[in-house]
């Protein structure tokens, strides 16, 4: 596949166009993607009216639905805030640092006879603008903000959207299925549509 | 020479933040403009002080002085009889900064988080009004017990310190909402901690625990732990070294069990002091007592399916069944599993 200029998007709405245009195709160029978020200068007056953030966890709020070809949405995590470890239902998965950074541990997938807790690969920080990429076939991840001092703000992409997905146990690789919600939509506050079992992701 | 980088229309806000500033002086505004500003936002400057005249801003409310490099807070703070916020994140400022007087002031938010306090300064637990207290991320080796005295307290983020243990006084904030101890160097936590019952959320990750204690289970209301990054025990070892019970507290066990009437006067006051030290064994089977001498038991709690939880609780003796068993010689191999109803502690986050 012929690799296209990157145009870098001005603003969060090109940056929105621009994904609907490429998304547009069945087939995804992961390295396109990416070139293309990264390339977005975080503008927080463009972002601030999705960003609601709880005290107590990270929220997960629906920016834009792509033509149910993706999801975008924005997660804001206070301090110390993090997420379990989990994977993303056969789905393409991209991270980019809006506002703050974020610690992203890479985990293999356990198998049956777990010894000693689940294998960590890899570990980064993720600085303001860096855009990260996971799918299931290169593994699990567990993200946090571990600044007890600022907040984070992430943007994320998946493609093709899901609601569920599977979190898994550190210590013994016991997984586990949740249901993911949105703290708000479209910048407006969402209630909990159900009272089973969640999670957010 | 101040520049207002900006102000709404009616003043009450002036942002100075990102300015380069290494000095202020708002002398030059009227008093009247003075009086109307209410909040002020100093962050990521060069300050080395506290610009004094901030201080006659007798209406301020909030103030942002985080991401300078202040290292002392002047005696006239305490002129600023309106402020409710103070946020000095990063700066260097430490137990000796604030004035003495500071203990007198009508503070609700006081965020200090990534500065060098080794201790909780002693004017601060007199801060009667104190709803939200961050000391993330500094040197902090202990808690104070006179934590206990902030009774308004909804919000204490501790985070990113030295803390190897956890007072038993810290359960007397009843308002507290929101507890942060994360990467700390805890090793156990109180039973007394079930009495925090407005607790929503309790932030444990990255700590020394090997286990929780089974009182972690009534508290009804908390809806968010972590607890990843503990060395949680995942077998109950069976802890083999129990030592047999002295004779004293073999008689002190007689007389609380069998309800043996005795006066002030009948005994030595080393032995009536000793007699009221008697705690009651938890399981509702068992009406005994014990002293020093007891069995640290562990047992596996399912947490809506999710993830095994270990909680200890103490028993008498080894032969004593722990509560809601059936079964007393399969406690001894404490794999059995009880099961948390799915509405408890939801969201779990421990792997």
């Amino acid at each position: 596949m012929e690799q296209t200029e990157v145009i870098k998007p001005e603003t969060l709405d090109d940056l929105i166009k621009t994904l609907h245009k490429i998304f547009e195709s069945d087939c995804i160029n992961v390295e396109e993607v990416q070139s293309i978020m990264e390339a977005y200068e975080s503008n927080p007056h463009e972002w601030m009216k999705f960003a609601k953030f709880d005290p107590y966890r990270y929220t997960r709020n629906l920016v834009d639905e792509g033509n149910d070809k993706f999801n975008l949405m924005i997660l804001c995590w206070g301090e110390g805030h993090g997420s379990s470890i989990h994977d993303h239902t056969d789905s393409h998965c991209f991270l980019k640092l809006l506002q703050g950074q974020l610690k992203e541990t890479l985990f293999e997938w356990p198998d049956e006879k777990l010894q000693g807790g689940m294998v960590q690969k890899t570990q980064q920080i993720l600085l303001e603008n860096q855009c990260a990429y996971i799918n299931d076939s290169i593994g699990l991840h567990r993200v946090e903000n571990v600044s007890h001092t600022e907040c984070a703000v992430s943007l994320h992409l998946y493609s093709p959207p899901f609601q569920t997905c599977q979190t898994f146990d550190q210590r013994t690789g016991h997984k586990n299925s949740v249901k993911m919600t949105f703290w708000s939509k479209f910048g407006e506050r969402t209630p909990y549509e159900t009272t089973i079992s969640q999670e957010n992701n | 020479m101040a520049r207002f980088s900006s102000m709404d229309d009616r003043c009450a806000v002036l942002n100075l933040s990102r300015l380069h500033l290494d000095d202020m002086n708002l002398e030059h505004i009227v008093d009247s403009k003075r009086k109307q500003i209410q909040q002020l936002h100093l962050a990521y400057n060069r300050l080395s002080l506290l610009p004094p005249s901030v201080c006659l801003l007798s209406n301020l409310e909030y103030l942002d002085i985080s991401d300078n490099g202040i290292t002392l807070i002047p005696e006239d703070f305490i002129r600023l009889t309106n402020i409710k916020t103070l946020v000095a994140k990063n700066n260097l400022l430490d137990e000796s900064s604030f004035p003495k007087d500071f203990a007198c002031m009508q503070m609700e938010t006081l965020n200090l988080s990534g500065n060098r306090f080794g201790d909780v300064p002693m004017q601060f637990l007199k801060l009667t009004k104190l709803q939200s207290l961050s000391l993330g991320a500094n040197r902090l080796k202990s808690i104070p017990p006179e934590i206990e005295n902030l009774t308004c307290l909804e919000m204490l983020y501790l985070g990113g310190n030295l803390i190897s243990s956890i007072p038993p006084e810290l359960a007397n904030l009843t308002c507290l909402k929101y507890l942060v101890l994360c990467d700390n160097r805890i090793q156990s936590i109180p039973p007394q901690l079930n009495r925090l019952h407005s607790l929503l959320s309790l932030s444990l990750h990255n700590n020394l625990l090997t286990f929780l204690p089974r009182e972690i289970l009534s508290l009804v209301h908390l809806q968010e732990l972590s607890l990843r990054g503990n060395p949680l025990v995942v077998r109950f070892i069976k802890d083999m070294t129990y030592n047999p019970p002295s004779l004293l507290e073999l008689s002190g066990r007689t007389i609380k069990s069998h309800n043996l009437l005795y006066l002030t006067n009948d005994l030595p006051s080393n032995l009536i002091h000793y007699l009221n030290l008697a705690s009651e064994c938890p399981n509702p089977k068992c009406a005994g007592v014990y002293f020093d001498s007891c069995v640290r038991h562990i047992k596996f709690v399912d947490f809506c399916g999710k993830y095994r939880l270990p909680l200890m609780h103490y028993l008498c003796s080894p032969q004593c069944s722990s509560p809601c068993s059936s079964n007393p010689q399969s406690e001894a191999e404490s794999e059995d599993e009880n099961s948390v109803p799915p509405d408890r502690l939801q969201r779990v986050l421990l792997g």
